[in-house]
């Protein structure tokens, strides 16, 4: 398992933030494979839990990329996203786990940037940061 | 959980270019996954004759489920979905991996990690599709054609002909007792007071003169307008030569010289306390300006503001306004305009620039602020629809329509969003007014779908979900517990997100889905 690379999970939402993945995709622009796209219909759908049982699940780091907050197509819905990212930090803060692993990003639709760039960040965090070590009988 | 029937299609144009992948292989793996009964590999999906290969199989082997790997699966064609319906496959038992634009065309470099990346999404698609259950939707027949349209200005007036012009009965609402001539049915002196019902069979409660009454209707447009009714703030109290500066620029036009000297300031309400501003008409301030130096040449003009925004082009017409002799004095909240109370024709403020008090005197004092229209907030509460900061009306996300805000079946247009020239305001009502003709045109409502439900054992009726639905579409039923009103329901799942009881699931996006999916996902090694 030495060379096992980092795993990231992201929760992506069905509407900006997969728009902008797939733009960003057309637009030739290119990620680290072991980034995973988990879609959501919002990121307001994502729920600690997923996040937590991601990591439980071996991914070194999450992130989470809904739509800008004031252009949200489901309204509120990125806003409450970033709140549970807010909330699993804390969490995260309590069991000795580095807050940076998880992360939430907002994109629009045309930024073909958005989506790499927060593949790429967060790829590097997990290598800075080394494989999660859950202590004990993880899966 | 694991029965079905599945049938797995790939897409050879949408996995092939640039080649990457080893078809083979994934056919192969497709092929030795539980319960896929069928695999066909297509040139493309997109053709019609491919269409017709997948869909008699499907019939053949008694399908019931289907992976396909293919692009965006807003980009595969609708063709593939009506081919599985008639054989008996609803579109919600139809998973889409998109493997061109999450694997093939981001991980060009990397050809291997691409292969197990396309491999162990094909296996949590299976996993994935095993556990769909197919979604239920439900028609309501519309009770009306009406499409209600709020204010009779420019853009109320288009929207009107646009929508009578698409076939729909229209009724305005104009709150003044201003009288035109409109195709259907026009109510002066009349205001909504109220909306109850769901989209597409909404029950106004509407005020005409002293009368309360009921209106029913299958669409609303929004087009109350914004601008001065009559002058607010302070410093249009204290001067009684203040007037709006399209009354002003409506003077020089007429041909009538303005008592100078002549002052334009930003806001009647420097301090900001009293009076929200939606936006400042600059470039009709500087037109107007010039306007009266060119005219009368011997009248002194001075602007005052905190931040002039004349970008653009609109800094020619700047420069122009300084070589002509214009007088712009820039002030900020520790010297606002102040008006002498015992000498209203004396005006005083701290220049910024200079630092000393300056004292002006009024001959004309006019305003460059466009404030909201104050019914915006009754409207607003009335239709359950968001605001601006500002105390416009806020349209929905911009991918859905650019008239539309989030409840299906309001749309706003015109100065009522911010403030627009006529031609804007016209163009935008059009766009309502047809837009909402065809919403009431449709006859049905559908929904139902991917929408929340609620295991109501679990509820314990903390009205989390309520507060935070943004569609106010959970609400607490007759056993105590929260239900949900499906006709609200738009599918984000935060309700689901945020139960604290985990009572509420989202269909197709469950908790079980979603996390069953990151698993597999994070089972592959790559």
């Amino acid at each position: 398992m030495t060379d096992r690379r980092p795993k990231v999970v992201g929760f992506c939402c069905e509407r900006h933030g997969m728009d902008a993945a797939v733009l960003a995709a057309r637009s030739g622009r290119q990620y680290d494979a072991s980034v995973r796209v988990i879609q959501v219909p919002c990121s307001g759908r994502v729920d600690g839990l997923h996040i937590l049982k991601a990591f439980e699940d071996g991914a070194d780091a999450v992130f989470v990329i809904g739509c800008l907050e004031k252009n949200c197509y489901y309204d509120t819905g990125s806003i409450e996203g970033r709140k549970r990212v807010e909330y699993v930090k804390g969490m995260l803060a309590e069991l000795g786990i580095e807050k940076e692993r998880v992360e939430m990003f907002n994109a629009a639709s045309t930024n073909a940037w958005a989506f790499p760039e927060a593949a790429s960040k967060m790829v590097e965090v997990a290598k800075r940061l080394g494989p999660l070590d859950m202590g004990g009988d993880t899966r | 959980m694991s029965s079905g029937r599945i049938q797995v299609v790939i897409c050879r144009c949408c996995t092939e270019s640039p080649k990457l992948l080893d078809i083979a292989k994934l056919e192969a793996a497709a092929n030795d996954a539980e319960l896929v009964m069928s695999v066909k590999v297509v040139d493309e999906i997109c053709d019609g004759k491919a269409v017709v290969d997948v869909a008699r199989e499907a019939a053949e082997k008694e399908i019931d489920r289907a992976v396909v790997l293919a692009c965006h699966k807003r980009d595969v064609s609708p063709a593939l979905l009506k081919a599985y319906r008639r054989a008996g496959i609803d579109r919600s038992m139809v998973e889409f991996v998109n493997v061109r634009e999450e694997v093939v065309l981001p991980h060009v470099d990397d050809p291997e990690g691409a292969q197990k990346k396309a491999e162990t999404k094909l296996k949590a698609a299976l996993g994935r599709v095993t556990m769909l259950v197919p979604l239920l939707t439900e028609t309501e027949e519309m009770r009306t054609k009406n499409v209600v349209i709020i204010g009779a200005g420019v853009a109320g007036m288009a929207a009107a002909e646009a929508a009578a012009r698409a076939g729909a009965h229209t009724v305005i609402i104009e709150k003044s007792s201003r009288s035109v001539k409109a195709p259907g049915i026009l109510m002066s002196n009349t205001r909504l007071v109220a909306t109850k019902g769901t989209p597409g069979n909404y029950e106004l409660t509407i005020m005409a003169g002293e009368k309360t009454e009921e209106l029913e209707c299958a669409a609303v447009v929004v087009a109350t307008g914004g601008g001065w009714n009559s002058l607010k703030g302070p410093l249009a109290k204290a001067s009684k030569d203040a007037v709006p500066l399209y009354k002003l620029s409506e003077m020089l036009q007429a041909g009538h010289a303005p008592k100078g000297p002549v002052v334009i300031v930003d806001t009647p309400d420097p301090t900001g306390k009293s009076l929200k501003v939606m936006d400042f008409a600059w470039d009709e301030a500087l037109m107007t300006a010039i306007d009266v130096k060119k005219k009368h040449p011997q009248t002194e003009v001075f602007m005052l503001f905190q931040e002039m925004r004349a970008f653009g082009l609109s800094e020619i017409t700047y420069k122009e306004a300084a070589e002509l002799g214009i007088r712009f004095v820039r002030y900020d909240r520790t010297g606002v305009p102040k008006v002498d109370p015992k000498d209203p024709t004396k005006m005083t403020v701290t220049d910024l620039a200079q630092g000393e008090l300056l004292s002006v005197r009024l001959g004309t004092l006019a305003f460059a602020a466009i404030p909201a229209n104050p019914d915006n907030r009754d409207i607003a509460d009335a239709l359950r629809i968001p605001m601006t900061a500002e105390g416009g009306l806020r349209r929905g996300g911009i991918q859905r329509w650019p008239v539309a805000t989030p409840r299906p079946g309001i749309f706003v247009c015109g100065s009522a969003v911010f403030p627009k020239s006529a031609d804007a305001a016209r163009a935008e009502g059009e766009a309502a007014g047809s837009m909402a003709a065809a919403y009431a045109s449709k006859g049905t409502v559908e929904y139902g779908g991917s929408v929340a439900q609620v295991a109501q054992e679990k509820c314990s009726a903390c009205l989390t979900c309520i507060r935070t639905c943004p569609y106010e579409a959970p609400y607490i039923g007759t056993a105590n517990k929260v239900e949900i009103r499906r006709q609200l329901c738009q599918g984000c799942g935060i309700c689901a997100g945020i139960c604290p009881s985990k009572a509420i699931e989202l269909l197709h996006y469950t908790d079980d889905q979603i996390q069953q999916e990151t698993r597999t996902m994070l089972g592959g090694d790559f």
